[in-house]
């Protein structure tokens, strides 16, 4: 991609020293994060800018002991994993119906889809709340789950459609030709086809699952609490918790960095609706 | 053609648990905005107990409008709202064409680069407001010292010094206090989103016409020329789509404002509506009512705008 | 097996009418060419004989039987797609066995079936790759293998030469006339070229704005065209139309000469011209003459030997015999 006779020799030199600078600019808070999670909560605050210390686990073993870090982290995993799968239940045969079979009104419902992630969750938090103490669920994996899906359920039937709609439409009525039905429209040509979209559009949708924070704090006290719980337990520190702070907000975070550096392209693609290539 | 109903239903459930997601709650939500409805009340018990009876009309609504934190709060979301798209927008675009040509490091730069998305939005108040932007603790305040630090140590060297001795101590800001926990949760978003946005459109770049640049130089385009004039309007659409998605996911913004903000009177609707649930719910039904209302103006206008683009 | 009626058929998109009620048959065993400019609508009724289109009014039967509203899959019909349409996740093997193992069948006969069609298409030490991994040609072949394992009532082919390159298109034309030729089944065959609807077709139907302008055998529409359109559209290099003082002298509006029709080797023509652009391809020589009075320019199919050059004087003898009188309408005048 190189436009010859265009760089200057400056331009050369001053671009990678600055997008380095860029990028090392971004990462740095969660550079320093992960830094100060391997420090002594003293040593996290000493206040000359601390590069040089003696890395401890402390923090780690602390979180892991005493805040019940386990049950919060399984308690994440068991939802975003949950609701995953089930907006990959609901979502493909919506998502295929409305790319294979469109009517005039499938391109209202797909923004109207969208729109209902505009609706301020707090708008709705108390009848939410009334709703759950009711029915008797408040506190359980299961509203949790099926409220954390819901909420994403909308972006996962638009990066559904987005890829299914990149099937080329011949393949589809050769298979029409070919005498498939529906179940083996799905089956022997849309998913193999589009697996690579499942699986980005899985990973995306785990990602924002496990980043949740509303509900899961709102909607639980101990039996279902995820691990955004536990950040909120710990946030108000009077700055001397520095260090647990910071491993607790590594530990909670680190995996999911590390997975959203695998799937940026599918971030992209998933995210546009395919509008930008 | 005969056979098409069955596609068509698989979409049923789908649409079927959004609508009782939507309006079941929603619902709720309506008639508790029309009574008297609040968690505890001394002086009247039955106030405690969502109940026709207590049936108070728009008095709820009038209470909220009149609330002197109403105009402030969605001022608040709007200003929060514009400045974090704006600003990522436009650091986004730079910071894409400068990492878009090859250079050593660069997967390495894009990943370093795209990693704040993934942060907790919790995780992300919480590391801003305590470790970073701390007056005393943070490294701001620690910056500042080191600042003020550097200055004295100046002022004292000959010659120098008499021009540094005019410059003023910095005072570290408090980023808790009403005005600037504002700029606080800007900053913090900002920090979260650039990359998304950098992300798109470094990948919108990427299907620029080579062609079409080439014949622009022949014709004596210079750099900035290019940028204006090809690059721009080839970004138009995912410029369109970044704002929409943002608008979508930053009008309900709470954790960073909650934790940033906690008591301190800087409040945006999502926010308010949290405090009001404290006691009076039928008051936060009402601001949530309007706050929907709100946002489906906005989502309409978006929609209708952004739409097309997006459905082509 | 292989009858196949449309009776008063339309299609509309939404307000506009693309094809007006139109009739057609086409015979057992036939080899129909749906040919004609882009737009004309010869995929679209194709694709309705398929059941890719709905009809928005009339009927199609195939063999008698009512297939209006029956889904393609069950209309006993195969499709070969211009872009071949493979499933690109399936080898050869699997994609020719598709259709079989959607009907059903043990895996034995599916196999056996496979095999066969593998061997008279020459796709035998093929049938483990997958579509990527094939030239066009081949890729071609599977479409076709993949089309003729389920022994349908009629083959349809919607220009599937096309994406193919020149030395190639010649080979398949070939093979696809052998293959009518052996299994006589039905074949209707939409493509915009009419050298492929010359060569290959017991049937041609010409199509023009939905219309049909022609069905006829390929030597009918090439000796005795209906009207200006067909004239014009069948035949390479295009018929010559002239109007004005020799068309009025023979009783008609307008009058045509085939290239091939004129001669230039006598000096006593009754046309004369001057030479201007001169192609020489070595087995013929195409002259495009100006200054005749007839035309802008005529174009004359001369033996390859002639040489003419730009600006040379000639002289024109057609074939009385062969000239085509057409009305102030476009009809053809006998």
């Amino acid at each position: 991609m190189a436009i010859v006779a265009q760089t200057s020799k400056f331009a050369k030199f001053a671009r990678p020293v600055l997008a380095w600078c860029v990028g090392l600019f971004f990462f740095f808070p969660i550079f320093w994060m992960v830094l100060t999670s391997f420090k002594t909560d003293a040593d996290a605050v000493k206040p000359a800018f601390l590069l040089f210390f003696t890395p401890t686990l402390e923090n780690y073993l602390n979180m892991t002991e005493n805040y019940d870090y386990w049950r919060f982290a399984q308690n994440s995993a068991i939802t975003a994993i949950s609701a995953t799968f089930f907006n990959l239940i609901v979502g493909i045969p919506a998502a295929y119906a409305m790319a294979f079979n469109p009517s005039k009104a499938t391109k209202d419902v797909l923004m109207w889809m969208l729109s209902t992630k505009m609706l301020p969750a707090a708008a709705v938090l108390y009848p939410m709340i009334f709703l759950a103490k009711g029915l008797g669920l408040y506190d359980t994996h299961i509203l949790v789950i099926t409220v954390v899906s819901l909420i994403n359920l909308p972006l996962a039937i638009w990066m559904l459609f987005t890829y299914f709609k990149e099937i080329p439409k011949d393949i589809i009525e050769a298979g029409q030709m070919d005498g498939v039905n529906t179940w083996g429209e799905i089956k022997e040509i849309l998913v193999p086809l589009a697996w690579g979209g499942i699986v980005s559009t899985a990973l995306l949708i785990f990602i924002f699952c496990w980043n949740e924070a509303y509900w899961t704090v709102r909607l639980t006290t101990i039996d279902a609490a995820t691990l955004s719980k536990l950040i909120e337990g710990n946030r108000a520190p009077e700055g001397l918790f520095f260090g647990r702070l910071s491993a607790v907000s590594t530990a909670a975070v680190g995996p999911i960095v590390v997975l959203g550096w695998f799937c940026q392209k599918q971030l992209v693609k998933g995210l546009t609706f395919g509008a930008v290539k | 053609m005969s056979d098409r109903s069955l596609p068509r239903l698989l979409q049923t459930p789908a649409v079927l648990l959004l609508l009782v997601w939507m309006l079941v709650p929603l619902s709720m939500t309506l008639y508790f905005s029309f009574i008297r409805y609040v968690l505890n009340s001394l002086r009247r018990p039955e106030w405690t107990k969502p109940a026709i009876s207590n049936w108070r009309g728009f008095g709820n609504y009038e209470f909220v409008l009149n609330n002197k934190d109403f105009l402030l709060a969605i001022q608040n979301s709007l200003l929060i709202v514009c400045s974090i798209i704006i600003l990522t927008v436009v650091l986004g675009v730079f910071i894409a064409v400068l990492i878009n040509k090859s250079f050593p490091g660069q997967g390495i730069v894009r990943v370093l680069l795209i990693s704040p998305f993934f942060v907790m939005p919790a995780v992300n108040a919480v590391l801003w407001i305590n470790m970073i932007l701390d007056p005393v603790l943070g490294l701001q305040g620690l910056a500042i010292e080191g600042l003020n630090q550097l200055i004295e140590n100046l002022q004292n060297t000959p010659l120098l010094g008499n021009f540094f001795s005019l410059w003023p101590e910095f005072e570290p800001i408090s980023f808790r206090a009403t005005q600037t926990s504002a700029y606080a949760v800007i900053m913090m978003v900002t920090w979260q989103w650039t990359p998304f946005a950098v992300l798109i459109f470094m990948t919108s770049l990427q299907s620029e016409d080579i062609q079409q640049k080439e014949a622009a130089i022949l014709d004596g385009a210079g750099a900035w020329s290019q940028f204006r004039f090809l690059t721009l309007p080839h970004l138009g659409r995912p410029i369109a789509i970044v704002v929409m998605i943002q608008a979508i996911f930053h009008l309900s913004l709470y954790a960073e404002i909650e934790i940033v903000s906690r008591g301190n009177g800087n409040k945006n609707l999502p926010y308010l509506i949290g405090e009001f649930a404290n006691n009076n719910i039928g008051a936060a039904s009402a601001t949530g009512i309007i706050a929907v209302i709100l946002a489906n103006i906005v989502a309409i206008f978006l929609l209708r705008m952004l739409g097309k683009t997006l459905m082509e | 097996m292989g009858r196949i009626v449309l009776d008063k058929v339309t299609k509309s998109f939404g307000e506009t009418q693309v094809i007006p009620p139109l009739n057609l048959t086409i015979e057992e065993g036939e080899f129909a060419v749906f040919v004609g400019p882009s737009g004309c609508g010869k995929s679209t009724l194709l694709r309705m004989i398929a059941g890719l289109e709905d009809l928005t009014s009339g009927e199609l039967h195939i063999d008698g039987a009512d297939m209006t509203a029956v889904s393609p899959s069950k209309r006993g019909l195969a499709m070969v797609f211009q872009s071949y349409a493979l499933y690109p996740h399936m080898s050869v093997r699997k994609n020719i066995g598709f259709p079989l193992r959607m009907e059903g069948m043990s895996k034995a006969e599916i196999d056996e079936k496979v095999n066969a069609a593998a061997k008279s298409l020459n796709l035998l030490n093929y049938l483990e790759r997958k579509p990527a991994a094939l030239s066009g040609g081949q890729r071609q072949r599977v479409a076709i293998g993949r089309a003729i394992v389920r022994n349908p009532k009629a083959f349809l082919f919607d220009e599937p030469l096309s994406n193919l390159d020149a030395a190639l298109r010649v080979g398949m034309r070939l093979e696809i006339s052998e293959m009518h030729k052996r299994m006589q089944n039905t074949m209707i065959y939409v493509t915009h070229d009419q050298v492929e609807a010359m060569t290959m077709a017991d049937k041609i139907v010409v199509l023009q704005g939905g219309c049909i302008e022609q069905v006829g055998s390929p030597l009918e529409l090439y000796k005795t065209p209906k009207n200006l359109f067909v004239a014009g559209f069948i035949g390479s290099p295009k018929m010559n139309f002239s109007q004005g003082e020799e068309a009025s002298r023979r009783g008609a509006a307008t009058i045509g000469i085939r290239p091939e029709h004129i001669d230039v080797l006598s000096e006593a023509g009754i046309w004369h011209g001057t030479v201007g652009v001169a192609e020489h391809l070595g087995s013929d020589t195409f002259l495009h003459v100006h200054d005749t009075g007839l035309a802008d320019s005529i174009t004359i199919r001369a033996p390859g030997d002639v040489n003419f050059k730009y600006g040379d004087k000639i002289s024109l003898s057609p074939r009385e015999d062969v000239i085509h009188k057409f009305d102030a309408q476009g009809q053809r005048i006998e």
